[in-house]
């Protein structure tokens, strides 16, 4: 005996808006809970790096310290009071000490102000750095680092897009030509990226700067500026080519060797030599069968290195005299400044999160392997 | 497969390559022409040429230039790393900030730069003498551990302990000069007291024997022995020698630390060194509780950023637990007579400079016997130039700490020129006059935009007049002071009384000033007369007259911070105000044309050179016309903005700055404001001084230099502020065509005329008779007037290297001293090789010369 069971159409639409309904839930859940984990991981990091900038308070001790030594020895060498006896020189110390721990809320206890710090910062109240100021004389931390900004995304950002595209359309070409002698030229290459930056900035401004005079040996424009915009641009263009030269030169061989490797595994899947025996062009192989599998890769590792641009490159900064983030972190560092430090972070760590939350629908989109929420 | 081979040796070559390139040693550039050295300050006996002929000395025509002699400088920001390939290179003309390595020495010297020294940077061995317990030099009792440096005994042979040469030649490369007491050898007081200097540092020299046999000694007292293996021990332990050593700075702490360590290890000692930064060592020596016992050595640091003519306050601070409310200070126990002798030197208690002298001899020697702290050396760190660049170097603030720069910097034999001048940093804070940045590098700058009532020598530190025609100082009688300088008088009298009419308070609430009524006495009068044509050559940058107003608001802004009542009342500046008004007793303008100020007060110098008291418009932070004042007043009044840091944070406002960021567009506005009000601050003073028309000029000018500019701030000085790059670190200044005076206003301060000395004479003596050496005092090349020094001492040692005998030569010439030894003098000597030293002082310039002859007694 045979059962016959009729499908209606109700009860598809009625299955899928199940389905729909099903997926909504899931993707309701899954974002819910993906963002509940990406705030309390971010909570914990800032709250750590609140923790590990002021060594868990003993930052507050470095710097009452430092402020008695520097106030005794500014008021000491100042030659206004040079003529007054020291035990009046000494009431000005005291009270000069007293204000600048009030100034710096060393009077409040340290636990108190992480607390104020984190709640600060996760709601993205920057406030007022505790001795840094923005170039232009700004006490707000939105200044300081946003002022910063425009230079280290004009260099870091322009050179690691290069970077990485060329990176990238190099890897690809490479791969279908393994074995050829440019690739075995970027093989032999890639040790050199063990050199950083900074290395071959100043092997880049000895040649170009110290003996050929021909680029400028850092800043990031002409001294002193040109008024005319175009001018200027164009000035702050040639600044630009040794330390985004140092940048590529010291990542560009590993990054096309990295690629190319990637790339090789998915040029000898059985559907590209499927497509291979098929008699496909090359470009069509290429973007058909090896960049789209490989593109939630490639989209991570963008995504990524765009949001690295933040932290800057502190030495290669450095030795260009250029004026951007990474150099502008490291004071916050040396200096104990907690609020820039901890802006710097939570921008970083929202970016961070942001990026991570959206790279799961985007892989979603490129990949239909990929379900959000799905096991 | 050869193919292979060939890439792979290929890139390992390549990274092989740059590995080694990497770690060679830096490759000395081309030698050109032997660098320069304007200022050689020898410590040591210098021997130096036979005395030439005097040149016919030419008349240097005067230019007719006014303002500074460039036409425009551009200042940047240069890593000290890059700056003496880029002095090469051309990039930049001068590097102002100081560079102190001995290496960067070396290639500045072998790239053929110029280059300027100074002193101003100083390294010792603090010492923790704190002691307790049954001998005396315990730490507290949780550790009982010995500390031996609570012994001012073995302190005091910790002197002879130190090769303070080894130092200077093997950690500084030479640029440093040996250093035993708390004062400068660069500085006046030293020169003042050359031979006492030289007789102490003869007796504390390096002897590593005298010192382990005297700490030896005074560790046995204590109840420590000696295992067997040559190390100290107390109650069978190691006797360890914590070490605080600083490695961070210019890295030169870290190689002394480590030399004093294995010094320390010679004589049995466990060095036990921990090196730390900054940050990491001050709450450990400066806040900790020295009983705690955790250090014993830390190796210190000191600046002076400006020539000090008066170094007595030094021994209260460094020696005496006056000298700082820290707990460090805390346990210093000078001896009774130290301490005394200490406090007279800080407060001036002696009535005559010989009294002082004596005073400081004694302060001298009982420092070394004291010792808490053990001076090693003061470091002559250089400025790098190109050739042909010109400037004038602060003995103790180098180029960027010279206020004379801005008037002597130059192209030599060039009129204009555009210059390109780099510092390690460039705007580092904003720039307001009455609580703004204090960073050098703010400051340098500032320096060619503003003018002085007085300038400070940049060689002696006395004040040389530059805006005032003549002063009057008037001082009590029996104080010490006297005077140098032939443009100053100098009057003494039984009792100065205050007029009753002299301004010594400000009423904030009416906005007048208090007066001082009947029955004030004050210690010390200056009367200044300004030029009678001085409102009319003067004017600010946007091309406002100067007025008495400007004076005014400075009297004004002196105490109106400090009151409670004030609208712009800041807490920061209440304890300056009282420290201020301690002695402050009055001041009075006699006359506006000409105008002429007086002032009183209790604190005096011993210079009657800075005993003048200008009423310049300079506000600490900068010169200012009323106008700009008014403005960043009624900022922050209106909590808008705020001149100290403190008050901005309490605020919540920004930190004022007249010359970038937010701050501008709040003056701006307030500038509007006043400009549609016409407005007179504090009216009821200033209203004397300040007319409706005067006012809308002011405000006129200002907002045109706003326009042109793109910022507020103005001076009188020989270049003006044209534009500020704040993101790029560059500011432009220009020639200031409307200056008064010509650009070779102070062409004689370009460089130190640091006296040459040689002496002469007989290669044999005979004990018992007379003897006679001749000295010879040059300056390059030309004899020294006799009217240009103060005094030739001579100082002879014998055989043993003890003092002798000690006194003056005679001028015979200029130039030509003798040094006469009377049959007494030489029958103290024994047979064998004597040392005669000569000491030059000079009037214009602080650095003593010191030259050494050699000879032989017999009978």
């Amino acid at each position: 005996m045979t059962k016959t069971t009729d499908v209606q159409p109700n009860d598809v639409a009625s299955y899928a808006r199940k389905a729909a309904s099903g997926t909504l839930t899931r993707v309701a859940r899954y974002t819910a809970m993906r963002l509940l984990t990406l705030f309390v991981t971010i909570v914990i990091g800032v709250y750590l790096t609140i923790l590990i900038a002021n060594m868990g308070g003993y930052v507050d001790e470095i710097l009452k310290g430092d402020i008695r030594e520097r106030t005794a020895i500014s008021i000491s060498n100042n030659p206004t009071y040079r003529d007054y006896t020291v035990e009046q020189r000494n009431v000005l110390i005291q009270d000069k000490i007293r204000l600048e721990e009030e100034r710096l809320g060393l009077n409040r206890p340290f636990a108190l102000r992480s607390f104020s710090y984190l709640g600060n910062a996760l709601t993205l109240n920057f406030g007022r750095s505790l001795n840094m100021v923005s170039d232009s004389g700004s006490k707000e931390v939105r200044n300081i680092i946003l002022e910063r900004l425009p230079s280290t995304l004009v260099l870091f950002g322009l050179s690691n897009l290069v970077l990485f595209f060329v990176s990238v359309f190099l890897a690809l070409a490479l791969s279908r030509h393994y074995g050829s002698f440019m690739d075995k030229a970027i093989v032999a290459l890639s040790p050199t990226s063990a050199a950083p930056p900074w290395f071959y900035g100043i092997f880049l401004i000895l040649i170009f700067a110290a003996v050929l005079h021909v680029l400028p040996f850092g800043g990031m424009v002409d001294a002193p500026p040109p008024d005319n915009w175009f001018e200027y641009a164009l000035s702050v263009a040639e600044h630009m080519i040794l330390p985004a030269s140092a940048l590529m030169l010291a990542s560009i061989f590993l990054s096309i060797y990295n690629w190319r490797t990637f790339f090789l595994i998915y040029s000898s899947e059985d559907y590209v030599e499927m497509a291979k025996a098929k008699g496909l062009t090359s470009r069509d192989i290429e973007s058909r069968y090896i960049l789209r599998p490989t593109l939630p890769t490639i989209i991570t590792s963008f995504a990524l290195l765009l949001i690295n641009l933040w932290t800057g490159a502190i030495i290669t900064e450095t030795i260009f005299n250029w004026p951007g983030l990474g150099r502008t972190l490291f004071r916050a560092v040396g200096l104990y400044d907690t609020p820039v430090i901890v802006a710097s972070t939570i921008i970083f760590a929202y970016l961070l999160a942001i990026t991570v939350f959206l790279l799961d629908f985007i892989y979603a989109l490129v990949d239909p392997r990929v379900k959000v929420g799905g096991n | 497969m050869l193919k292979n081979r060939l890439m792979s040796i290929l890139g390992l070559l390549v990274v092989a390559s740059m590995i080694l390139a990497a770690c060679a040693p830096a490759t000395p550039a081309a030698t050109e022409a032997p660098a320069v050295e304007p200022i050689a300050a020898p410590a040591e006996p210098v021997a130096t040429e036979a005395p030439t002929a005097e040149p016919e000395p030419t008349a240097v025509p005067r230019t007719t230039r006014t303002g500074g002699w460039l036409d425009s400088i551009t200042m940047i920001g240069v890593s000290p790393d890059s700056v003496v390939t880029q002095l090469q290179a051309g990039e930049v003309d001068l590097y102002a900030s100081t560079l102190g390595r001995a290496e960067d020495f070396k290639s500045a010297q072998d790239a053929g730069l110029d280059y300027s020294q100074n002193y101003g940077g100083t390294y010792e061995l603090t010492f923790n003498p704190y002691g307790g317990g049954e001998n005396g030099a315990l730490f507290d009792a949780s550790t009982g551990k010995l500390n031996p440096f609570a012994v001012s005994a073995i302190r005091e042979a910790m002197n002879m302990l130190v090769d303070r040469n080894y130092i200077v030649q093997e950690v500084y490369g030479g640029l440093a000069t040996p250093k035993f007491f708390p004062i400068n050898g660069a500085f006046p007081d030293y020169a003042m007291l050359a031979d006492v200097a030289r007789e102490l540092e003869a007796k504390y020299a390096f002897n590593e024997e005298a010192a382990a046999a005297a700490i030896g000694a005074e560790m046995e007292k204590l109840g420590a022995v000696k295992n067997a293996d040559g190390k100290w021990t107390y109650n069978d332990e190691l006797v360890s020698v914590i070490i605080i050593v600083r490695n961070d700075g210019d890295g030169t702490r870290k190689p002394i630390g480590d030399y004093v360590g294995a010094q320390l290890e010679k004589i049995g000692f466990t060095a036990d060194l921990q090196y730390k930064t900054s940050s990491e060592a001050s709450p450990i020596w400066i806040r900790g509780n020295p009983g705690d016992g955790l250090w014993h050595i830390y190796t210190g640091g000191w600046i002076t950023t400006a020539v000090s003519r008066d170094d007595g306050s030094n021994f209260l601070f460094y020696y005496t637990a006056d000298g700082l409310g820290q707990p460090l200070w805390q346990a210093y126990k000078p001896t009774e007579e130290f301490y005394a002798v200490s406090q007279k030197l800080n407060n001036n208690d002696f009535a005559t400079l010989d009294e002082r002298r004596e005073l400081f001899a004694n302060a001298l020697r009982l420092s070394m016997q004291d010792s808490v702290r053990v001076w090693l050396v003061d470091q002559k760190a250089f400025s790098p130039y190109r050739p042909g660049v010109q400037v004038t170097s602060d003995l103790a603030g180098g180029i960027q700490g010279a206020q004379l720069q801005a008037f002597t910097l130059r192209f030599a034999d060039q009129e204009g020129g555009e210059m390109t001048y780099a510092m390690s940093d460039m705007l580092v804070e904003p720039w307001n006059p009455i609580a703004g940045s204090n960073w050098v590098y703010d400051t340098a700058p500032k320096r060619f935009i503003n003018d002085y009532g007085v300038i400070a020598d940049p060689f002696t530190g006395l004040a040389q007049p530059q805006r005032i025609e003549s002063a009057v100082v008037t001082v009590k009688e029996g104080l010490p002071v006297g005077k140098t300088l032939d443009w100053i008088t100098l009057e003494f009298a039984p009792e100065i009384q205050v007029p009753a009419d002299a301004f010594v308070d400000w009423d904030a609430e009416t906005q007048t000033f208090i007066t001082a009524g009947e029955g004030t006495t004050a210690l010390r009068k200056s009367v200044v007369t300004y030029p009678a044509d001085f409102f009319e050559t003067i004017k600010w940058h946007d091309g406002s007259n100067f007025s008495v107003a400007d004076f005014m608001m400075l009297w004004i802004m002196t105490f109106d911070q400090g009151k409670e009542a004030s609208a712009i009342y800041d807490e920061a500046t209440v304890s300056t105000l009282e420290t201020f008004l301690s002695a402050f007793k009055g001041f009075r303008v006699t006359s506006t044309d000409p105008f002429v100020v007086e002032y009183y007060s209790d604190v005096y110098a011993l210079d009657a050179e800075l005993n003048v008291f200008t009423n310049w418009p300079e506000y600490g932070y900068g010169n200012a016309p009323w106008q700009m004042i008014a403005l960043g007043n009624l900022a922050e009044a209106n909590a808008e903005l705020a001149y100290s840091a403190d008050k901005a944070d309490a605020n919540g406002v920004e930190w004022m700055s007249f010359i970038d960021g937010p701050s501008l567009e709040v003056i701006g506005k307030y500038l509007d404001q006043a400009i549609a009000e016409n407005y007179i601050p504090y009216a009821a003073t200033l209203g004397q001084y300040i007319t409706a028309e005067d006012a809308a000029a002011r405000y006129a000018n200002y907002k045109a230099w706003y326009e042109a500019h793109g910022h507020y701030w103005v001076g009188t000085g020989p270049y003006m502020l044209d534009k500020v790059f704040s993101v790029e670190k560059t500011l432009t200044l220009t020639r200031n065509e409307a200056f008064p005076d010509l650009a070779d206003e102070w062409a004689g301060y370009a460089a130190p005329k640091i006296a040459e000395a040689e002496v002469d004479g007989e290669g044999r003596v005979t004990i018992g008779t007379e003897a006679a050496f001749d000295v010879y005092v040059n300056y390059e090349g030309a004899v020294y007037p006799a009217n240009e020094i103060k005094e030739v001492k001579y100082l002879l040692f014998d055989a043993t290297g003890a003092l002798v005998v000690t006194g003056m030569a005679e001028a015979v010439a200029d130039g030509q001293y003798v040094v006469k030894l009377s049959a007494e003098e030489t029958a103290k000597l024994a047979e064998g090789s004597n040392k005669l030293e000569v000491v030059v002082v000079s009037k214009l310039v602080s650095i003593p010369t010191f030259a050494a002859f050699q000879f032989v007694t017999a009978k």
